[in-house]
């Protein structure tokens, strides 16, 4: 739900134009690879076969995919019928035990995959694509393990190709603002940390930080600790995090918990003090960094939040963004925290491993990113396709990430990814310590297993 | 004597005085949301809604259209109008930095110097000082900085010069690159609209989420009453076994709460074909008057005087015509007033509209989409969220001021006899 | 339009089909089953007028049966399961439930909303429907402290937002402190207290509610007594507190035990105010977060409920058995 909704603003946040018709990219020209995709179309004649998919975007964004589908049926003389819904999550599951599920199937978190792969209703991806991914994404081996799932058999296969990333490790600024007090965009969190104490010494304050959202509120703090996670442990340990092997309450959560805690609970570093931090709504949150004067200097939220800031900034000029850097000390990479979508088999067909070779293509994602709303990890793209800097920066963080971890608030059970997850992030910033908040999470874990 | 009715007109300016206030505390909070549905988002963020009547003194950063650059000496110059050509407005006071919007008086020249100073060692540096001055005049700088080394001289790095009437003069000390961010507060006048009205009418789905709320609600006050009015009749005029039982029955499922309902009826209907639908929440919603509806119903019924049905039965009417032909004319108070119960209740309902319809857009009614939509969704934009509440509670409170004599009739009838 | 035309639809349908149904089995007992033009005509007749009480009670009987009796028992059975349903679990989801902070808080809020919004809402309502009795305008001031009682939990909730807001340019609460130069507190965030700030929006809607029956009672108060009372120089406290009060006990009951079993069912302001942070869960929106993720503990949680109503219940049974 909270995923769904996000990925839709983000769209929003992102259009500047309107849909366009197809074939809105001539053949050949621009900065497109046109020549893999040339290739491709000497290599495959469908005529006649058609591929089913279904997945979770609709109206601008399926207009969008419908651009890229465009193509390869212009390449191939398949015809490709894509169907977006809203109740996608339901509707695939239905299909697929009917036995009416489509050839391919886009899934907008991993979870729901993972569990339709151990039902049998997938099939694994065709030979060698596990390689590809790993060597022409970017921190390919995350995206190979985020779709390596157990079969009904128990045994482990690549079920899933990731098209589309969104992402979170993003600080909010106001160029200006910055400019007038002098300070500089923070390469390590070593010196986020001396700007945010900078800019306390300044007289201003440096965050705000907005934990409210309805029913949901908690969840924006998820994202901070699942950020600190990968910056203080390795990977592999955020992995474990999220499959509960090492429990909530281990001192590697509980430390990326109070590295959160640092700028959260410090009355001084965040807009109308740490009381402020678990009301005050997200979406409201990142006002304060356009306000005169300044509420706040810096606002840690995901590629989406634009959608939010008041009418009148203008991206780029009013409002900036820069990697969440990572602690040098650590020696961890860059790594970047996010989500995608996936492709997966549900109706194998030669048309549908034609569609799948056609996603490997950089053009196929190129022909979404010209039309803005689209981030991908594909390493081999042309970044100057994207249709707005601000997406290009983007794409560049994505592209330079090392480590690619996707929101563990969404690979948890519901039940503590979006509950006790989000409820103990309360109660956290309003003054309960970390280890006991970690405990009770754990403790809810335990009662569902 | 006189002692007396001095101490009654004493007592009853006391009386006087408390309703008040007590009428005041009451509709305080009302009135808080009806004032600030009308007002402008950036007015909210800037003062409280009772000081809504007033011009709101606000700073904003404004960055004028580039014009052309001029060299006065060794500084560039930038001029023009912070209102636009053909703009109006006062300025108040005006600053060159978000932190300190309003730090100098229109009529002036602000602006941040580099005092040129001495370090201990005798090598020259320089500090940033920022200070007014008239228009015509010059600058005073300090005879020491802060830390008390002796200023030796100064440059203008920046200054802005503002009029009143928002003629500026921007000059500074390296060639501009983009348009200097100037900041003004002035005085807005007080923005009354129908603006938030406007939006959440027109988009947001609110006016599906509108329509569902009625496709809910009248079902959900008819059907209950008639099956409740029959129900009533027999347990009020008819003779049979068990009677006295059933009313208890009727008492005691009053209490019931609806929460037990929830999990074993939505299995139930999700088995029988039924789901999360209008037709489900239809039923959940009789199921869950019924009590209440019988109760007040039968109340009412009983208190019917007996010679009229007695005679209409000798006169030889079946029991289906009494009650269609005299009981039923007769109960209309009764029956105005549960309606406009059940009314309220459905219509104000948000947890059996969150179980028995389904969670999307579309199926939303009006509480559904203010607590899990517009919560979140505005969760800042007070105008919206207030005209949002107002647009739900608008037709609840006109059936109630419209019916009222009803509804405390039916609510008499239920609790005091 | 297609949820008006089928709304319109089901409103002819559903109440057509009640109207046919009482008129068709009316019908159908009278001419076929139990004709009054055979032989045995007054035996006929007789049967009939056994049945037909039956005829104009079965969908009432139905409905109830089905949405209020069956849950009982369906809850009470799905509470001794799993999450899932499958496996009998016996009391474990009340073991379970009980150990935990998260429930025991529900609990002890619980306790207090029954505590103190029904001796609130009464209080104020007594107060209100003294004072205005004799008042010229009380009408008016009756009507508006009326009011709220139209209002949807989620609006009011709404509606406090703008006296609780801890910005001191939205909440009065704040704008006051901030006059006074304190600084701004987010009333929701004050552990224990913050549950009766939420508690007095549910006073200030149901104030008018007891406000309306008891002064109706006050009224019903002969005046006989009262002008006894004042020949023999009684205050007009001591009339309110001496006579009134208890010729009006009865009433105060009743309004004290609807008002009561309503806090018990209430989760809409909870669940908008706070969304049960800051320890403020109540039992109902404490089911919530439950609801559809583990319906074993949510169905645990509602039988609590019932549980706690069983006594109000029973008073309320016998009370009536007592009256036919």
């Amino acid at each position: 739900m909270k995923r769904t909704f996000l990925n839709g603003v983000a769209v929003m946040a992102l259009t500047a134009g309107t849909a366009q018709a197809q074939m809105m990219f001539t053949p050949g020209e621009g900065g497109f690879h046109w020549d893999g995709y040339e290739a491709f179309a000497e290599n495959y004649d469908l005529s006649g076969e058609t591929v089913e998919i279904t997945g979770p975007w609709t109206g601008f964004e399926k207009e969008k995919v419908d651009v890229v589908f465009s193509y390869f049926e212009e390449a191939t003389g398949a015809t490709v019928n894509y169907s977006g819904s809203d109740s996608f999550e339901q509707d695939i599951v239905i299909s697929a035990r009917a036995g009416t599920a489509p050839n391919l199937a886009v899934f907008p978190q991993p979870g729901l995959a993972a569990d339709m792969a151990s039902q049998g209703f997938l099939t694994p991806m065709p030979e060698g694509m596990g390689d590809w991914v790993a060597e022409n994404f970017a921190a390919g081996d995350s995206w190979v393990d985020l779709a390596t799932y157990e079969g009904p058999d128990g045994e482990e296969d690549l079920y899933g190709m990731f098209f589309r990333v969104d992402l979170k490790s993003l600080v909010w600024y106001s160029p200006i603002a910055f400019d007038e007090m002098g300070y500089e965009i923070p390469e390590t969190m070593e010196e986020l940390k001396e700007l945010t104490q900078q800019i306390v010494d300044d007289g201003g304050t440096p965050w705000c930080i907005g934990l409210g959202s309805g029913a949901a509120t908690g969840w924006p703090a998820t994202d901070w600790v699942e950020e600190m996670m990968l910056r203080t442990q390795e990977p592999s340990v955020y992995d474990q995090w999220v499959d509960n092997e090492i429990p909530f309450d281990d001192p590697a959560v509980v430390g990326a918990i109070e590295e959160f805690g640092w700028f959260a609970l410090n009355d001084d570093f965040v807009q109308g003090g740490t009381q402020a931090v678990a009301t005050t709504d997200f979406r409201d949150s990142p006002n304060g960094l356009f306000a005169v004067p300044p509420e706040c200097y810096m606002h840690r939220q995901a590629s989406f939040i634009p959608a939010f800031f008041p009418d009148e900034v203008e991206l780029g000029a009013d409002a900036d963004f820069f990697y969440f850097p990572a602690i040098e000390e650590n020696d961890l990479g860059s790594p970047v925290l996010g989500a995608g979508t996936l492709f997966s088999i549900t109706n194998p067909s030669e048309a549908t491993s034609a569609m799948l070779e056609f996603l490997k293509l950089p053009i196929a994602h190129e022909l979404w990113m010209a039309q803005d709303g689209f981030l991908t990890a594909h390493a081999g793209v042309n970044l100057d396709v994207y249709a707005t800097d601000a997406q290009r920066a983007m794409g560049e963080i994505i592209a330079n990430a090392t480590t690619f971890r996707y929101d563990a608030s969404d690979l948890m059970p519901a039940e503590i990814g979006a509950g006790a997850f989000w409820s103990g992030m309360v109660d956290y910033v309003t003054g309960e310590s970390a280890e006991d908040v970690a405990a009770g999470i754990q403790a809810r874990w335990d009662s569902i297993k | 004597m006189d002692n007396i009715a001095g101490k009654k007109s004493g007592l009853s300016i006391v009386t006087n005085l408390s309703v008040l206030a007590l009428v005041v505390l009451w509709l305080i909070p009302t009135i808080g949301l009806l004032v600030s549905s009308f007002r402008d988002r950036e007015q909210i963020s800037e003062t409280g809604w009772w000081l809504a009547l007033f011009p709101v003194e606000q700073a904003v950063r404004i960055t004028p259209e580039m014009g052309d650059v001029t060299q006065e000496g060794d500084l560039y110059v930038v001029s023009g109008n912070v209102f636009g050509a053909d703009g109006s407005g006062s300025v108040a006071a005006f600053g060159i930095t978000s932190r300190a919007p309003g730090a100098a008086e229109a009529g002036q020249t602000y602006g941040r110097l580099k005092l040129e100073v001495l370090d201990e060692d005798g090598e020259p540096d320089t500090e940033n000082y920022e200070t007014a001055w008239p228009v015509d005049g010059t600058p005073e700088i300090p005879e020491t900085d802060e830390d008390g080394r002796a200023v030796q001289g100064y440059t203008i790095d920046r200054a802005l010069t503002m009029q009143p009437n928002g003629d500026y003069v921007w000059r500074q000390a390296s060639e501009p690159r983009r348009a200097p961010a100037l900041y003004v507060v002035s005085t807005q006048p007080p923005d009354f609209g129908l603006q938030n009205y406007e939006t959440i009418l027109t988009s947001n789905n609110m006016d599906q989420a509108f329509i569902n709320t009625l496709t809910v609600t009248i079902p959900a006050t008819v059907i209950p009453i008639l099956i409740a009015a029959f129900a009533a009749y027999a347990l009020a005029w008819m003779e049979f076994p068990g009677r006295g039982w059933l009313v208890a029955i009727v008492v005691g499922l009053l209490v019931v709460p609806l929460q037990l309902a929830l999990v074993p009826m939505l299995t139930l209907h999700n088995k029988i074909g039924i789901g999360q639908s209008f037709v489900g929440i239809w039923l959940a919603h009789t199921g869950f008057g019924l009590p209440l509806a019988v109760y007040i119903l039968r109340n009412y019924m009983v208190g019917l005087p007996r010679d009229i049905i007695e005679s209409a039965k000798v006169d030889g009417a079946t029991d289906f015509q009494v009650f269609t032909r005299i009981v039923l004319p007769l109960s209309f108070p009764a029956l105005a007033s549960f309606a406009i119960f059940q009314f309220l209740w459905t219509w104000n309902d948000l947890l059996v509209a969150k179980v028995f319809l389904p969670s999307n857009s579309e199926s939303w009614v009006m509480t559904v989409k203010i607590a899990d939509d517009l919560l979140g969704s505005r969760g800042g934009d007070w105008g919206i969220l207030a005209a949002a509440a107002f647009v739900s509670i608008a037709v609840p409170l006109l059936v109630f001021f419209a019916m009222q004599k009803y509804l405390v009739r039916g609510l008499l009838a239920g609790s005091v006899k | 339009m297609s949820p008006i035309v089928q709304g319109i639809l089901t409103i002819i349908i559903g109440v057509g089909g009640c109207i046919g149904y009482f008129y068709a089995s009316n019908i159908l007992l009278d001419r076929v089953i139990f004709p009054p033009k055979t032989d045995d005509q007054g035996r006929n007749i007789r049967r009939a007028t056994m049945v037909r009480p039956w005829l104009f009670l079965l969908p009432a009987i139905l409905a109830l049966g089905l949405y209020l009796v069956y849950p009982v028992v369906g809850s009470f059975l799905r509470s001794l399961y799993n999450r899932s349903g499958e496996e009998f679990v016996g009391l474990g989801n009340y073991v379970q439930m009980f150990s935990e902070h998260g429930f025991r808080v529900a609990l002890f809020n619980n306790f207090l909303w029954v505590v103190f919004v029904p001796a609130g809402a009464t209080f104020f309502g007594l107060l209100v429907a003294q004072l205005t009795d004799r008042l010229k305008w009380g009408n008016i001031a009756k009507s508006l402290i009326f009011m709220p009682m139209a209002i949807s939990f989620v609006g009011a909730s709404l509606i406090w937002k703008f006296v609780y807001a801890a910005d001191p340019d939205i909440g009065i609460i704040n704008a006051i402190r901030d006059y006074f130069g304190a600084a701004p507190v987010d009333p929701m965030q004050i552990p224990f207290w913050n549950n009766f700030f939420i508690m007095f929006i549910m006073v200030w809607m149901q104030t008018g509610f007891a406000m309306v029956i008891l002064s109706a009672a006050l009224r019903g108060i002969p005046e006989e007594t009262i002008e006894a009372a004042i020949i023999d120089g009684a205050n007009p406290f001591q009339i309110f507190f001496r006579i009134k009060v208890p010729q009006i006990a009865g009433t105060i009951v009743v309004v004290w035990t609807t008002i009561t079993f309503l806090t018990l069912k209430v989760f809409d302001i909870v669940y908008t105010m706070t969304g049960g942070n800051f320890d403020t869960e109540i039992l109902p929106s404490y089911m919530m977060d439950y609801m559809f993720r583990d319906d074993g503990r949510a169905t645990a949680v509602a039988f609590v409920i019932m549980v706690i109503v069983t006594p109000v219940m029973i008073w309320n049974i016998r009370q009536a058995r007592r009256e036919l």
